[in-house]
């Protein structure tokens, strides 16, 4: 075996049990021989790791700067931006259908969140006891957020939910007459709602794993001292997963501020834009809206900059509010 | 085992360099149109359309290719809306198509931006043929002297109506009715079928808002880019329309929006509408009702503001292949047999020679009659300047939020003079 102990250590764990970052500098080469062993290696890192730093600089950082500054400018895609100092940014706070946009996205965000991690929750406690078939149903159910994203989904759901469609029609036989859900402008939102709703699966999988890691003796103690189910949950479950819950929450919440295919597929962008009645002028398509079709990029940018302003303040909420309710095993010790 | 690994990554960093070369061609703004070493040019032709466009473009595609060898045309094609944010994107990386479909709405917009190729360039020097078109077209693609765009088809507004529900109702559709008339017939209708409603609510086209204008001698552009009509006049325009929606007579705003895609008459909720003729065509494949076009009603008996509009083909100004483009063009509204294939796909063709190559049947020849009746009432077209296209989303899109009682209408029209000013403006 030529690979050196600090290939091992780097790597993979050493039979012996010392965890890698723990690797004593003992247990390296002679110093010399090493420096230039973990000068090549050094080099071969950066050198590995270079599409990623041109990928950052040139697809992330650089037109995160452009935007930033055309967010300051009137710029029509064509003609030269032209700098217009805060007066986007006054404008946005002008424009009824920008307000409309912040309304429909907070409704989507703030009912759609909740409902899908109560669905994932539910779904993965079903689904963490071992049996028959647990394989196929884990998949069948993490199959839609797979292909969630794509457009596919939404001309789907939007054939569900069509005038005299297959929802419209089973409704009827009970009596509740809508008619096509997606051009109501009062179901248009709900609609929308559902079909995240039943894209579950990713936050499934990661509360699959996180139910997993609570050790069982906790349930058997408690169920010795007479605790039911729910109590069990609320006393056991939730505070044991609530990294986990606290991980999804982040997640889902910054995913679905930026909610866009989905709701421009269901409207149908060739005849509708922002759905009946703007009831799915959902921020990231009013966004695409001023900056494609208007060619106001410059606003656009703006836009974009208050969206990103939107989900640091959630971000920094939510961190600042996990004291009170996320449990991390390490703070109990 | 080694060797077809090697020979994998060899095709692997080939593959990579194409891909890297594509972008570089990309980034100078020539991507996929330039010429190669075998003399033969590619152009790019994009438009927008449904499928049954698709099909019959791509057959003239061919027989170009075949009469021009040393062509090639690639195309793309995508929906009305859709379409428009695409070039957008593509023109602002300077990488428009070559050669595309444009319509009258969009000329100033993309002109005034010199986006657009002048043709009169490539005209003078042989490559595309002025000459042949119908009466009223020759100068449809001129704007301030320069020839941004080439009809290949043209059309007019109409009033599409049912003709079994009208004549259950007892009311005829005639020559020089009056907007009085199309209600009260609207609401006769209403009251005799009991499936239809009298009419769509089109008080949000603007198409047809311009014709009532015109017919009081305003317009819905003036010649200074402006809004050709005061508040008073929107509020009166709309709030009629309203009234008889109110009384049940026109589709309701909830109904219309849950038929789309379809329009509220090619779903059968509505006895009549108003739209483009050759709309005709997509509603026969909609509905197996049988429709009718009739006159426009006008407010003096006489005059209906009727005009030609046109489906053009443009170039563009950045295009490494003018003459190539230019020469597309011309075989495109000249070529007898390209009239033959598209018929009235895009309006009735504007050159003579394709007009008379093409025998129209069926729906076709409907919209061929109509055109004729109306010939002699058209006038020209409304100016149309940069931000119209805007300007005409917001105006569907406010009206149906006033068909839909989700706003005053006094908030409604205030709105849409805010948007279609500002979209004006710029």
């Amino acid at each position: 075996m030529t690979p050196t102990t600090t290939r091992a250590a780097d790597g993979v764990r050493p039979p012996g049990g010392t965890t890698p970052g723990k690797a004593t500098p003992g247990t390296r080469p002679a110093p010399a021989a090493g420096r230039r062993q973990g000068r090549r290696e050094t080099l071969a890192g950066y050198l590995f790791l270079t599409p990623w730093c041109v990928g950052i600089l040139l697809l992330t950082l650089g037109p995160m700067l452009v935007s930033l500054y055309l967010a300051f400018t009137d710029y029509n895609l064509f003609d030269s931006p032209k700098w217009i100092g805060f007066k986007n940014f006054q404008d946005l706070f002008a424009d009824d259908r920008w307000w409309t946009s912040v309304q429909v996205t907070l409704k989507y965000v703030l009912i759609g969140t909740p409902l899908k991690l109560a669905v994932a929750l539910a779904v993965a406690l079903l689904l963490v006891k071992p049996r028959k078939g647990q394989g196929f149903y884990r998949s069948a159910f993490y199959a839609p957020s797979l292909i969630g994203a794509s457009v596919s989904i939404g001309v789907v759901w939007r054939a569900i939910f069509n005038d005299d469609a297959v929802v419209d029609k089973s409704m009827s036989l009970f009596g509740w007459d809508v008619g096509g859900w997606i051009g109501d402008p009062d179901w248009a939102l709900p609609t929308l709602i559902t079909l995240t709703v039943w894209q579950f699966g990713a936050p499934m999988v990661i509360f699959l794993a996180g139910l997993k890691q609570v050790p069982g003796e906790l349930y058997e103690a408690a169920e010795m001292d007479g605790a039911g189910r729910w109590r069990r949950f609320r006393s056991i479950t939730l505070p044991m997963i609530s990294p986990v819950l606290f991980f999804n929450l982040l997640l889902e919440l910054i995913h679905s501020f930026q909610v866009f295919t989905s709701a421009v597929v269901i409207a149908g962008s060739g005849t509708n834009t922002g759905g009946p009645g703007d009831s799915l002028l959902v921020y990231g398509w009013y966004l695409y809206e001023q900056g494609f079709r208007n060619l106001r990029m410059g606003y656009a940018a703006a836009m974009a900059w208050m969206l990103m302003l939107g989900i640091g303040l959630v971000t920094a909420v939510l961190f600042k509010t996990q004291r009170g309710w996320v449990h991390y095993e390490e703070d109990a010790r | 085992m080694g060797a077809g690994r090697w020979t994998a990554r060899a095709r692997g960093v080939r593959a990579a360099a194409a891909a890297v070369a594509a972008l570089g061609l990309l980034a100078t703004g020539c991507g996929g149109g330039s010429g190669s070493g075998d003399g033969k040019v590619t152009i790019r032709y994009s438009w927008w359309g449904a499928k049954d466009r698709a099909e019959l473009i791509q057959k003239t595609v061919k027989l170009f290719e075949k009469e021009h060898p040393n062509i090639k045309v690639k195309t793309d094609f995508s929906e009305y809306t859709d379409f428009w944010s695409k070039f957008n994107t593509q023109a602002a990386g300077g990488n428009a198509p070559d050669v595309f479909q444009n319509s009258y709405a969009f000329l100033r917009k993309y002109g005034d931006k010199n986006l657009l190729l002048d043709l009169n360039g490539q005209a003078d020097a042989g490559n595309l043929s002025l000459k042949g078109f119908r009466d009223g077209l020759e100068k449809a693609g001129d704007i301030d002297g320069k020839l941004l765009g080439v009809p290949v088809g043209a059309n007019t507004f109409a009033f599409f109506y049912n003709p079994d529900s009208y004549r259950k109702a007892g009311v005829t559709v005639k020559d020089g009715w009056t907007w009085d008339d199309f209600f009260a017939a609207a609401k006769k209708v209403r009251k005799s079928d009991g499936t239809r409603y009298g009419a769509s609510d089109n008080a949000n086209v603007m198409y047809l808002y311009d014709l009532y204008l015109r017919q009081n001698g305003k317009a819905f552009f003036t010649k200074d880019d402006k809004l050709g009509f005061t508040k008073d006049d929107l509020a009166e325009w709309w709030g009629r329309w309203q009234q008889h929606a109110k009384a049940d007579e026109l589709v309701p705003g909830k109904k219309s929006e849950q038929a789309k895609p379809k329009a509220s008459i090619s779903a059968d909720l509505s006895a009549s509408e108003f739209t483009w003729d050759n709309f005709l065509v997509r509603f026969a494949a909609e509905t197996k009702t049988t429709l009718d076009l009739g006159p426009i009603p006008t407010t003096d008996g006489k005059r209906t503001g009727q005009y030609l509009s046109s489906l053009m083909l443009s170039g563009s100004a950045r295009t490494q292949h003018p003459k190539e483009v230019a020469q597309f063009i011309d075989f495109m509204t000249h070529d007898p047999e390209v009239g033959k294939i598209m018929g009235y796909n895009r309006g009735i063709p504007a050159t003579t020679a394709q007009y008379d190559a093409y025998q129209p049947q069926g729906v076709d020849a409907k919209i061929a009659a109509y055109e004729k009746s109306v010939s002699a009432k058209l006038e020209p077209i409304t100016p149309h300047p940069a931000g119209a296209d805007v300007a005409e989303a917001a105006f569907l899109r406010i009206y149906a939020q006033v068909a839909l009682g989700q706003t005053s209408m006094g908030k409604a029209v205030d709105q849409f003079f805010n948007e279609a000013e500002s979209a004006l403006g710029s």
